[in-house]
């Protein structure tokens, strides 16, 4: 116990105060400060009017004139052309744009001209499009007599409620999407972390052998007390790594958002506001539909926590132990990649089981095998949690995890001990297999 | 003396490549002990074993009389052959992590890692990298993280290659106290200047079978015939008595010497007396073998 504790006191001491560590940790919330302030000026850049582009409206029947406004970035100016003298507008850039509209047919809206230097994008033209029609409409239905307020009451305010019921019968609200997208990005969270981290152990088993220190090191600890100390202490560097960001990502975050004068919610809504109204409306719509806040505070937030806890920790130690054995198998980082490949397959395979089997059934047959197993269960049991999983179901896939794990820092411990004494060639897959036996 | 290490009928093979095949030997405690042999003798492979890197295939070593555990591994300094420390780490922090991976509370391997580098005077060092030493520097303080912890058992694999003349001098000296002080030593070298000045006792290992072993001294005279050499102002004849010289050569500074082969060593007074009557005697020694000779004799028997 002693000797893991020496060793996972070198490995955070050594790592923690490294200068690239120490400005990693400072610069990672800047970086993500600078891009969250980077989008945030798009947004409100976007906003401002100030580039409309003028766009000559010549329609005969005065029908859209008033009606267009609402179009995007675009200034309507009213003004009658022919074809040709459009034509020529649009060339010597005169205006933008020319939107020819001849012989309007209420009914059938088909000779409506948009002569520009670039054609629109699919979405633009969708836009001009629908809005076109929206008005139309109105229009029609405004002559068979009804007023612009009964229009707007005709079209029904659309909310569908998703209910989950408990076991106990009570109801709750959800939403799926809500569940899948948390689920996911804390699975992602843990992807990221297992590799970056995985990595920093793998190079550590790599450096002691390079540098040739492992010798001596062997003949002072046992195998296994070198991996357990190796691979807890680049966890806790990890960690701290991850406190400092979220810490100061959210002091960065904080004070960028003070500074562009986004406070929250509120601040939220004032952006929206200064917003063409079309896409404010688009917004508002969205969040009418997937009732986010309720479905949000019903999550099962303990079991959420507390899965994300177990398997992020469980997931990092088990393929750390992995890619440790990596690493005092091969000679140099350039032999690394034909291990490192098959011993991440089934991790990326787990996201492959999330968004297939487990987004259609979470707790069907399939996604239940596949959290059980410990080398997918990390991503796909923090996939599952959202949707409810039986505590009993969550002890049992964690209890196989962290066995594994012990299972393979003793395997890792083994593959160490003959792996470091052996330099030159590359080994096969073989010949690890019998390093494990090997007295 | 007691013995400290034995090691007893010890095989260990590489799949099938046998790289020590029943080996046994006895190392004394408090000894210098050499160990020789051509590359690829298997006197890593042997050491290893000692060190309990690796297991013997068959056989045993007893650590004190008893079966070796990795217990016993914390009384062992080892400095391997291939030698290296962590790049980015300062000689301080190096210093402590080896000493406290040996067992040493904290606070004692302070102490020693103070004393130790006051003794060596590389104080001034202790807060710089590795990778900023030079390559003496470097070596001195892998010496030091061998010996910081006060073993009982000092394993050094070929130490003074790789070492420049001074501190390779260094070495030897610090190999010399740290004997006097109570450590026993274990080397392996091919360097026999170092094995006839340090060792006092030796083992031979060819072909990972054990060629020859014993007490360096015993060894020289054991091994091969007795041999002594007499010096005269002039030429003399011994033709008429009872030892016939093997070979007769002049030296640079004018005297006649003679070379005796005697099969036994109570032969030796009546040769010196032969000698006095013979003429004027001025130099009258016995020619031991180098170990140089016992090596290259030994694996050369063997092939």
């Amino acid at each position: 116990m002693n000797k893991i504790w020496v060793i996972l006191k070198r490995e955070y001491l050594t790592r923690v105060r490294n200068k690239t560590f120490i400005i990693m940790t400072f610069a990672g919330p800047l970086i993500i400060a600078a891009f969250y302030a980077a989008i945030a000026l798009v947004i409100t850049r976007d906003a401002s009017d100030k580039e409309k582009k003028t766009v000559f409206i010549s329609d005969e029947s005065g029908v859209f004139n008033a009606a267009l406004d609402s179009m995007g970035n675009y200034r309507f100016v009213q003004k009658k052309l022919e074809e040709n003298e459009a034509r020529k507008a649009v060339q010597n850039k005169s205006a933008h744009a020319v939107l020819l509209i001849r012989d309007l047919n209420l009914y059938k809206l088909d000779s409506v001209t948009w002569l520009s230097q670039k054609t629109l994008s699919i979405k633009q033209s969708e836009e001009l499009r629908s809005t076109l029609s929206e008005i139309v409409y109105r229009k029609n239905l405004t002559q068979m007599g009804l007023r612009q307020s009964t229009i707007d009451s005709l079209r029904p305010k659309t909310r569908l409620q998703m209910l989950e019921i408990d076991q106990e019968g009570n109801a709750k609200s959800s939403s799926t999407g809500i569940k899948s997208g948390i689920g996911f990005g804390l699975a992602l969270l843990i992807y990221l972390f297992i590799f970056l981290y995985g990595n920093m152990v793998m190079r550590s088993a790599l450096e002691e052998k390079t540098n040739r220190i492992v010798e001596v090191i062997v003949s002072s600890v046992k195998p296994f007390q070198m991996m357990m100390g190796k691979i807890l202490g680049v966890a806790l560097v990890g960690l701290t790594q991850f406190t400092a960001w979220l810490i100061l990502g959210g002091i960065a975050i904080a004070a960028i958002g003070s500074a562009v004068g986004m406070k929250g919610p509120a601040g939220m809504q004032q952006t929206m506001k200064t917003m063409p109204a079309q896409n404010t409306q688009e917004i508002q719509k969205i969040m009418e539909q997937s009732e986010g806040l309720d479905a949000l505070f019903n999550l099962p937030y303990t079991q959420i926590i507390a899965v994300f806890l177990l398997f992020f920790l469980g997931g990092y130690l088990l393929y750390s132990s992995l890619f440790a054995a990596i690493g005092s198998a091969v000679n140099q980082e350039t032999d690394v990649q034909q291990f490192i490949f098959p011993v991440s397959m089934p991790l990326v395979f787990g996201f492959v089981i999330a968004q297939t089997v487990v987004f259609q059934d979470p707790n069907g047959p399939m996604a239940k095998l596949f959290s059980y197993i410990p080398f997918t269960s990390p991503v796909v049991m923090m996939v599952r949690s959202p949707f409810g999983v039986s505590w009993a179901e969550i002890a049992i896939s964690a209890s196989i995890l962290f066995l594994t794990f012990l299972f393979f820092v003793w395997i890792t411990g083994r593959i160490y001990r003959v792996g470091i004494l052996m330099y030159g060639k590359k080994p096969t897959w073989k010949e690890l297999g019998k390093w494990i036996f090997m007295k | 003396m007691h013995t400290l290490v034995e090691i007893q009928q010890v095989s260990k093979s590489f799949g099938t490549v046998p790289a020590v095949s029943e080996i046994s030997f006895q190392i004394p405690e408090g000894s210098i002990y050499g160990l020789l042999g051509p590359n690829g003798a298997g006197k890593t492979t042997l050491i290893r074993m000692i060190t309990t890197i690796t297991r013997p295939d068959s056989g045993q070593i007893l650590f004190q009389g008893e079966p070796l555990t990795e217990k016993n591994a914390l009384n062992m300094g080892y400095m391997p052959e291939e030698r290296g420390l962590y790049k980015k780490m300062t000689v301080w922090n190096q210093l402590l992590f080896f000493a406290e991976l040996k067992g040493l509370k904290s606070a004692e391997a302070k102490e020693q890692a103070k004393y130790w580098m006051r003794r060596l005077d590389i104080e001034p060092w202790a807060g710089k990298k590795m990778e900023e030493l030079s390559k003496g520097m470097a070596q001195k303080v892998q010496f030091l993280t061998t010996i910081l912890h006060q073993p009982k058992l000092i394993i050094l694999d070929e130490p003074f290659s790789g070492f420049d003349p001074v501190n390779a001098e260094m070495v030897k000296e610090l190999i010399l106290e740290l004997n006097k002080n109570g450590s026993t030593i274990l080397f392996s070298t091919h360097r026999m200047d170092n094995v006839e000045e340090m060792c006092s006792h030796l083992a031979i290992i060819n072909k990972g079978k054990l060629a020859l072993n014993g007490e360096t001294g015993g060894l020289r005279r054991k091994k091969f015939a007795l041999e002594y050499e007499a010096g005269f102002k002039s030429p003399v004849s011994f033709s008429g008595q009872d030892f016939t010289p093997v070979k007769e050569t002049t030296s640079p500074d004018g005297r006649q010497m003679y070379t005796f082969r005697l099969n036994n060593e109570d032969e030796q007074p009546a040769l010196l007396k032969a000698c006095l009557n013979a003429g004027n005697l001025v130099h009258f020694t016995e020619l031991l073998p180098t170990i140089h000779d016992i090596f290259v004799q030994t694996v050369k028997e063997q092939q």
